[in-house]
This record gives structure tokens, sequence and C-alpha cells, in this order.
């Protein structure tokens, strides 16, 4: 009697299910939404933003040549960015006066009207940019926010933090951007 | 005190499938029969069980009982009475316990059905396999998904239900029919595996799972095409189906049990594809339980995945033993699952049914082959990759054209083998109404193949169906003819419902328009021939969402077609704003608004406005799928449905076709 | 007998003539079915599962505005996929690659349905070539009790 050709077929079914079921067993455990994805920007040259704050103001990545600069994306809506915002004040105040130092909110999915009031009510003083067509947002290649940049004298990106961030967080992200890793 | 309550409920059910198992066990070890009768009364025990857990977990959502973690996390005071019950399958947990009682469900309709047979090994193999599958979704709810975990702290209100959740009454129907249909194949599954064991792989076993394969694939339609709707109705987005991990996951066993309910025809008729149809039922089942891991696990990011659990482990495990058992079986009994059958001509009915069953494997391949390849190349070269729409569109355009040809001329092919005559007599005038149709949607502009292929296929197999249905109406009338065959007749109707899908699919998905208009109160846009005003807009809070929602008058041709009322909802546990779309659904198309952005400081709200043709025939389409699978459960007037004799094989039983003719073999 | 094979012939040719004329290329195509069908092939960053093109989210509206101008600009199809991914990766197409480990998912369903049919095609010569199997007694025992 031959053999029933189908078990060929059931015996190439069972090693696909074996291997398939080695690589989900290795998946499990694997938080991916926790797992931090990595900017695909990190090293390069940061993308030449244009945005233009509430108060009028035309701040590109260009007028901030020589900076180390902290650029974070900000919505008045979204409660991570609420989250982080005593942080960045904090951080805002202890070097808000260095010569070398820049920080610039950019609004990122949001009204005009609903940020400007936020930034009034909430009492922030870092300049805030409004993004027309969410361009920068685009470029730096956000998927949410709060998502905080740290760019170099010189435009290299040189760390991020997606979600709200710390105080040491920003510091650590600040020292990245002058080379003090 | 309705945690207790429910704790004790899953603890009687846990223990009630052990003494199941043991008893059955025990009596088909030794040919006990009283064992084997007693045994089967534990299934009952399992469903009050199960029951009971639910009762005490709706319970305890109506009565806003946030001592349970549940009920805090997926309700809150405020939250609406039907979405308070529809809380039971809002979330992980509850899911499981609905799956449970489900199962409990079949199990007992199984155990009652097959009362007179309890002694039967057959039948009770199969009652100790459903018994022990539903002592793991036990074990789960015990352990790692227990839905009755209390809290310490109990807070004064919950968070509520996850606001896609709580947005369209279709929620209260569409989670519970996929389950339905999900569970619904623990049946065949236990009888193929009881077959496998007392080695009795003939007919039998299909002929008494062929109802509750029927059930299940019927309410798995129906959810499927449910959750589309209920996609369309409350995810804004336009569409229905976006390949999602848990579309795809539902999609799955559907595909393989598609195939099966055809294959099964061909055993029954010819004694063949023995192996081929245990591989699929327990295929089917392994697709369930595998689409359960991959989107309640979280190793898959989906809309619909809950929270990270650590039940994807488990669900792992039963996973591996149930495709070990099942592959181990075959492979064990490979020898004597060899049918004697053959086939004779590769234009025949059987040919057709192979050919079937090939492209929905493949289709079925592709599209877990799709879902699961983001985590092969992690796995392999740990790079994040996806896979979305253009892959599977590529892929399953031509496989689904392909199988909507084989549905246009299957069905008229006769048994073993066809003659020039027959083909004429019955393809001839169904493939130029085929082809009339293309020529005519070419002639109207079609320039898309798919499209032009889908029209004319679905000309082809309706005027087909339509022959058949007359040359049986000829003789007999409608319904004698149908009450004679309702198999027949029924899955005929269900190819209509089949057609209709897909003509709505084609058209849909190349002959829409989408655009995003910014208007001020008062001013209006045309979009392919439909003029929106927006009116105004309103801001309203109830319970715990607030929504802005935009009055849009559509008119056409000066037609007031209406005030629609498309809107954003904001949730407080949740950071994003959800668009609840308005339609207005029409025979030939449908005007589909959504409030983009809320009125800016200068009062201009930007409405996106698509106009998709014949969106409204896919859920017709599902309707009278769900009319066909119905009319192929009713009992047939000729041949009643016999329980202990299984239609004969071998190719013996006479010609049934629908016009008997003979055909010379 | 060619009486008999007019009407298929016939039909055979309809159907060919119509497919020629769906297939026959019309030039190259516009501008906004490029940009849609570029969108399509795009994840939308920060929603699950929708592409670029289906999606409303903000992310969503700029890669579309990005991919005109880019278009507008006269970059092919392939620079425009390049910037995507140099700002969010490889898991930003939808579409996997057609060569390396894409030659997985792009090509084992297709081997697979090919060896399938290859398969039936066997089965099928044979059972033709082999005359026709006269059950034995002990062939017809067996499946007594497998129906049983």
């Amino acid at each position: 009697m031959t053999r029933h050709p189908l078990r060929l077929v059931a015996l190439a079914v069972g090693v696909a299910v074996a291997a398939l079921a080695v690589v989900l067993a290795l998946q499990v455990g694997d938080d991916q939404l926790q797992a931090q994805p990595r900017s695909e920007l990190l090293g390069d040259g940061a993308p030449d933003f244009v945005v233009t704050t509430l108060d009028g103001e035309k701040i590109s990545l260009e007028s901030l040549a020589g900076k180390a600069v902290i650029v974070n994306f900000w919505n008045s809506w979204c409660l991570p960015c609420k989250q982080e915002e005593p942080a960045l004040k904090e951080f805002y105040e202890r070097h808000r006066d260095e010569a070398d130092f820049a920080m610039v909110g950019i609004i990122r999915d949001d009204t005009k009207k609903a940020a400007g009031s936020a930034v009034d009510e909430r009492g922030i003083e870092w300049p805030m940019g409004w993004d027309p067509g969410g361009r920068a947002a685009l470029d730096f290649g956000t998927r949410g926010q709060p998502e905080t940049y740290a760019i170099t004298p010189d435009g290299l990106i040189a760390g991020t933090q997606y979600g709200p961030a710390s105080v040491e967080g920003l510091e650590t992200l600040l020292a990245a951007a002058r080379g003090q890793r | 005190m309705r945690a207790a309550l429910g704790v004790l409920a899953l603890a009687v059910g846990t223990s009630a499938a052990v003494l199941g198992i043991a008893t059955l066990g025990l009596g088909l070890r030794r040919g006990d029969e009283r064992l084997l009768r007693n045994g089967r009364r534990y299934v009952f025990v399992v469903l009050a069980a199960a029951a009971l857990a639910a009762a005490a977990m709706e319970w305890a959502l109506l009565t806003h009982d946030f001592s349970i973690e549940y009920v805090a996390e997926n309700n809150a005071r405020a939250t609406p009475l039907l979405f308070t019950i529809t809380g039971l399958w809002a979330a992980l947990e509850g899911s499981i316990l609905l799956w449970a009682l489900v199962l409990g469900g079949y199990l007992a309709f199984m155990a009652r059905r097959f009362r007179e047979r309890a002694t039967d090994p057959l039948v009770a193999w199969a009652t100790l396999t459903g018994l022990a599958v539903a002592l793991f979704f036990f074990v789960l709810m015990l352990g790692p998904a227990n839905p009755f975990k209390t809290l310490a702290d109990v807070p004064s209100d919950g968070a509520g239900p996850n606001p896609l959740l709580q947005n369209h009454p279709l929620m209260a129907f569409h989670p519970p029919m996929l389950y339905l249909g999900y569970v619904g194949f623990t049946v065949p599954f236990s009888f193929a595996i009881a077959a496998l064991v007392t080695g009795r792989f003939g007919e039998g076993w299909l002929a008494d799972t062929r109802r509750a394969t029927l059930v299940a694939w019927g309410f798995l339609t129906a959810g499927i095409l449910l959750g589309a709707w209920w996609s369309y109705e409350v995810l804004g987005w336009g569409g229905y189906w976006a390949w999602d991990p848990v579309e795809n996951a539902s999609l799955l066993p559907w595909l393989t049990g598609t195939a099966f309910i055809h294959s099964v025809i061909v055993q029954e008729r010819r004694g063949m594809l023995r192996v081929w149809n245990l591989s699929l039922v327990i295929a089917t089942f392994c697709l369930t339980i595998l689409g359960t891991f991959l989107t309640r696990s979280g190793v898959v990011d989906s809309v619909h995945s809950f929270t990270q659990s650590a039940i994807g482990p488990m669900l792992l495990g039963f996973l591996g033993i149930v495709a070990a058992v099942g592959i181990g079986l075959i492979a064990w009994r490979g020898d004597r699952l060899r049918a004697p059958g053959r086939i004779d001509s590769p234009v025949s009915r059987e040919s057709a049914f192979l050919a079937n069953n090939l492209l929905f494997a493949a289709l079925a391949f592709v599209v877990l082959l799709g879902t699961v390849y983001p985590l092969l190349a992690e796995a392999l070269q740990d790079r994040r990759l996806s896979v979305g729409e253009p892959y599977f569109d590529r892929m399953t355009t031509p496989i689904g054209i392909a199988l909507l040809f084989l549905m246009a001329a299957a069905p008229a092919l006769p048994w073993r083998a066809t003659t020039g005559e027959v083909l004429r007599r019955r393809l001839l005038v169904p493939a130029w109404t085929g082809a009339g149709v293309m020529v005519a949607a070419v002639v109207l502009g079609a320039r898309e193949l798919a499209q032009v292929l889908t029209f004319g296929l679905a000309a082809f197999a309706l005027a087909g169906i339509a022959r058949q249905f007359a040359v049986g109406a000829r003789a007999h009338g409608v319904a004698r003819v149908v009450r004679s065959n309702p198999r027949l007749y029924g899955g005929l109707v269900v190819h209509v419902g089949v057609v209709l899908v897909a003509v709505a699919i084609a058209s849909s998905s190349s002959y829409s328009t989408k655009r995003e208009v910014r208007l001020r109160s008062g001013e209006s846009a045309t979009v392919r021939g439909y003029t929106v005003t927006y009116l105004d807009s309103d801001r309203e809070r109830s319970g715990q969402k607030t929504t802005v929602s935009a009055q849009v008058r559509v008119e056409r041709g000066g037609d007031d077609l209406g005030v629609y009322a498309p809107a954003i909802s904001t949730f407080p546990n949740s950071t994003s704003g959800i668009g609840t779309p308005s339609v207005h659904t029409g025979l030939r198309e449908d005007v589909y608004l959504t409030l983009v952005s809320s009125p800016n400081e200068r009062g201009r709200v930007t409405i996106g406005v698509a106009v998709n043709p014949l969106i409204l025939w896919l859920w017709i389409g599902g309707g009278v799928m769900a009319l066909g699978t119905l009319i192929a459960l009713a009992p047939s007037l000729q041949r009643p449905f016999r329980r202990r004799e299984p239609t004969p094989a071998v190719g013996l039983r006479r010609q049934n076709d629908e016009e008997r003719e003979p055909v010379p073999v | 007998m060619t009486r008999r094979l007019l009407p298929w012939l016939g039909l055979g040719l309809v159907v060919t003539v119509t497919l020629a004329v769906v297939l026959w290329p019309d030039g190259a195509p516009s501008d906004s079915a490029r940009a849609r069908a570029l969108a399509e092939e795009f994840r939308c960053p920060e929603c699950q599962g929708l592409s670029a093109a289906d999606s409303s989210a903000s992310t969503s509206r700029a890669i579309r505005a990005d991919i005109r101008d880019r278009i507008e600009a006269g970059q092919s199809d392939e620079e425009i996929r390049q910037a995507m991914v140099d700002r969010f990766g490889e898991s930003v197409l939808l579409k996997p690659e057609s060569g390396g480990l894409g030659l997985l998912v792009w090509g084992l369903p297709v081997a697979a349905l090919t060896l399938g049919a290859a398969g039936l095609a066997l089965a099928l010569r044979r059972w033709r070539r082999q005359p026709a199997m006269h059950a034995t007694p002990a062939d017809e025992a067996l499946v007594e009790q497998a129906r049983s």
C-alpha cells in the first residue's frame, strides 16, 4: 500500500505550525506598546522647520543655529502633555537665561484658539509655535504628542523622548544636545 | 457578594468539567454504559455554571458594583443601560466568560440532541473533547483572566467602557454573533477528534455535525458582516474593512469553514477527502484559538486588542496542544483514512469542489501569512514592518475572482463527468449574460480589470442560479423544489448573497468619491451631485460624553434628503476625539458625512463628504446569506434527516441533481 | 463539431476583446491618482491599521499634502517612499518589499497555490489512467465499519 500523499502535506503543515508557534512564543511577553520606538532621525540633521509663535514671531531651525535646542510637540487637549507640564516649566526656568539654550513648543493637531487660551491659562512661557499644515510635525516623524527632540548647535538630532518627559530626562536630552553625554 | 457568587460558579463549572471528563473517560475505558450516561449530564452543569457566572457579572454591571475590577474598568454610573449590559463583552475577561457561556450552550444542545446515543463511543468522545475545551476556558477564568477579581480600594465611579464600544447599538449584536460563530466550530471539532479516536471516520460524524457546522458558519458570517457594518457606522473613515489583525482573525476560520462546508459534500457523495475534511475542521478550530491569541495577547497591535494580559502563553499552549493532538491523530490514523474513491473527470462537480478548496486554503494562507508577517520579520531580522491593504488587496483579489468564477460555473456541473451538451444547455446562456454585463460595464466606462470581471462573473453566477431555480420550479413550483432539497437551494441563496457582497465590494472600492470641505454656517459645497450645506453646530453633554455635532443638510438636484449630524465626541478616558459619522443611505449610493474638525475661531468646520456606491447591498447581501443558511438548515421533505444512517458513500447514490439527467459515465 | 463550439468561441472572443479594451494602456496615471495610490501604501503613524489615505488624523493629512508637494516637485514614487521611511522607519510601508524577506510573504502563497494546483492535476491524471477500483470484500467490510 502506498503512503497517502496527504501525509506529506500534513507533515509540512505540522512543521509550519511548529515554526509559527516558536515565533509566537518568542514574542509573548515582548510588550510592543511599551517598547519605545526609535526615532529614524537620531543622529541625522534636524528637519528645517519654520513655525510662527502665537505672538507672531518666526522661529526656524536656521534662526536657532548655534544653540542647543529642545523642541517639544504639544497640544491643549492631550493629557500626557498636561502631565509633563510641571517638568517642562521647571526645566525651562533653570535654563532660560543661558545664551546657548533655546526651547520651542510646537502645536500639534490642535486649533490655534484652543492652544492660545491653554498657553495663557496655564502660564506657559516658552515660545509656542503654530505649525501650519502639520509640516514640522511630519518632518520630525512624530507619531503623537508629547514628543521631545534635542538638537545640537550644529543642527543634528541628539536625542528623543516619546511620551511625557521628566526633569531628569530633559536634562539628559540637553546634555546630549551639548555633546556631553 | 456578586464576586463570590461568580467565583463559586466558575469553580462549580471547572469541577463539573473535570468530573465529566473523568466519568466519560472511565466509562469509555471500561465500556460502562452507566458511566457514559452519567458523564454527559455534567455538560448541563457546565452550562448552568457559566450562565450563573454571566448572570453574576450582569448583576454586578447593572448595580455598578465597582468592587469588581472588571466592572470598575468597563462601567461607570453614567453609562447608558444598553452599554452597561454589553459591558459583559467590552473587554477580555468578560468576553472569555461569554465564550464559556456560548460553549456551554452548544455542548448542552449537542448532549441533548444525541441523548439517545449517549453510550455511543463517538458521541462520548465528542462530549469529552467539548468538555476539555470548556475546562480550558474555565481554568483561564479562574487563573489569569478572572473576571471577578476584586479591588481593595473601591472607586466611587468606574472608568466606563472604551469610547468606541459605547457609540453604537450594533455593539450589542456584533460580538455575540461572532462568538456564536467562533465557538460553534467546537462541535464539529469535537466530533472530528472523536471520529479519529474511535476510528469511525466515515461519513457518520459529518452527518452528525452538519447542522452545527452550518449554524456556526452562519453566525460567523453574520458576525463578520455586522463587524464591517459597525466599522462603517462608527469608525468614521468611510470604509468597512481595513485588514486589521482582528478582522483577519475572524476571517481565517470563516475561510477554512467555508472550504469545509463545500468539501464535505464530496465526502458524502464519493467518500473521498477524509483526511482533508478532518484537517479542515481541526484547522478551523485552531484558527479560532489562534485568532483569540493574536488579538488578545498583544503580540500584534490592532484597534481591537485589549490590554496586555497573561493569557497569551496559556492560549498559545492550548493551541499547541490542539494542533499536536490533531496532527498526531491524523498521522496515526493516516493509513486507514485512505479513501476508496477516485475522480473521473477534471470537468465535474467534485473537481470543482477540489479547486474551490484549493483556492479557499490559499486565501486563508495569504491572510494568515500577511497577519503574522510582521512577527516573522521581527523574529528573523529584528525589523519592524507592517502589512496592510496594498498587500492583501493584491493577493486576495485574483483568488476572489477565481472563486467567483467557480461559484458561477460549478453548481451547473454534474457529478462524475460531463458532456459538451450538458455544458451548453446549462452554462451557455448564463455565461453570455455575464459577458454581456462585462461589455456593458466597459461601455459605461469601467476600466479596472477586477471590477469588470467581478461584474461579469456576478451576472454569470446570478443567471446560473436563476436558471437552476427556474428549471426546478417549472416542474414542481419554487416552494416544493426548495423543500425537496433545502441544502442545495439554501446554498444557492447564500451564493446570491455572496454575489451581492462581491459587487458591493468591487464598486465601493473603486468608485467612491471622498472630499473634505471647509464651510462657514450657511455655506454649501457640492460633491458628485450632492449639495451639502452646513447649518449650525451643537455642543452637548450626556453622561460621560461631550459631543460636538454639526447639522448638515444634504440635497440632490433640489430634493431635500434631510439634515444629518456628524459629530465628534470626547470621553474623559480617552485622549483623542471619537468621530461619529452620519450616513444618508440609499440603494444606489450612500452619502457619508464626518465632522473632521469642530468650529474654529472663525466658525468654520471641516466636513468630510464621501459618496460610496452600493454599500447598502453589502448588508443586504449579508441578510441574504443568513436567509440562505436558514433555508439550508431546514429539514428536507424528500430525505428527512436521518440520525443513525449516514448518507451512502462511494458513489452508490443515485444522481440527485436538480434535473436528474442521465449522465454518461 | 465546429457548429457546437461556435457559441463558445464567440463567447471567448467577446470576453477577450472586452478585457483587451480594459487592459489597453491609457497613458500615465494622473497626479492625483498617483498621490492616492501612494497614500494607500503608507500606514498612518498615529492610528492603528489604517492607511494615510483612509485616516483623517493630523499626520495623515500632512502626509497627503506632502505627497502632493513632492509629486509637484517631480519626485519619483521611490523617492517619496524613501522620504517617508527616513522619517518613520520601515514600518510605515504597508506593502512588503519585493525582495529579501518580502519574497516570503509575496512568494510563498503563489508557490503554495502552484504546488497545490500541480498536485491536483497530477492526482486527476493518475485517477484517469488507473481503471476504476473494484472493492474487495475486505474493503467493503472496512467501509461498513467506517459507516457505522
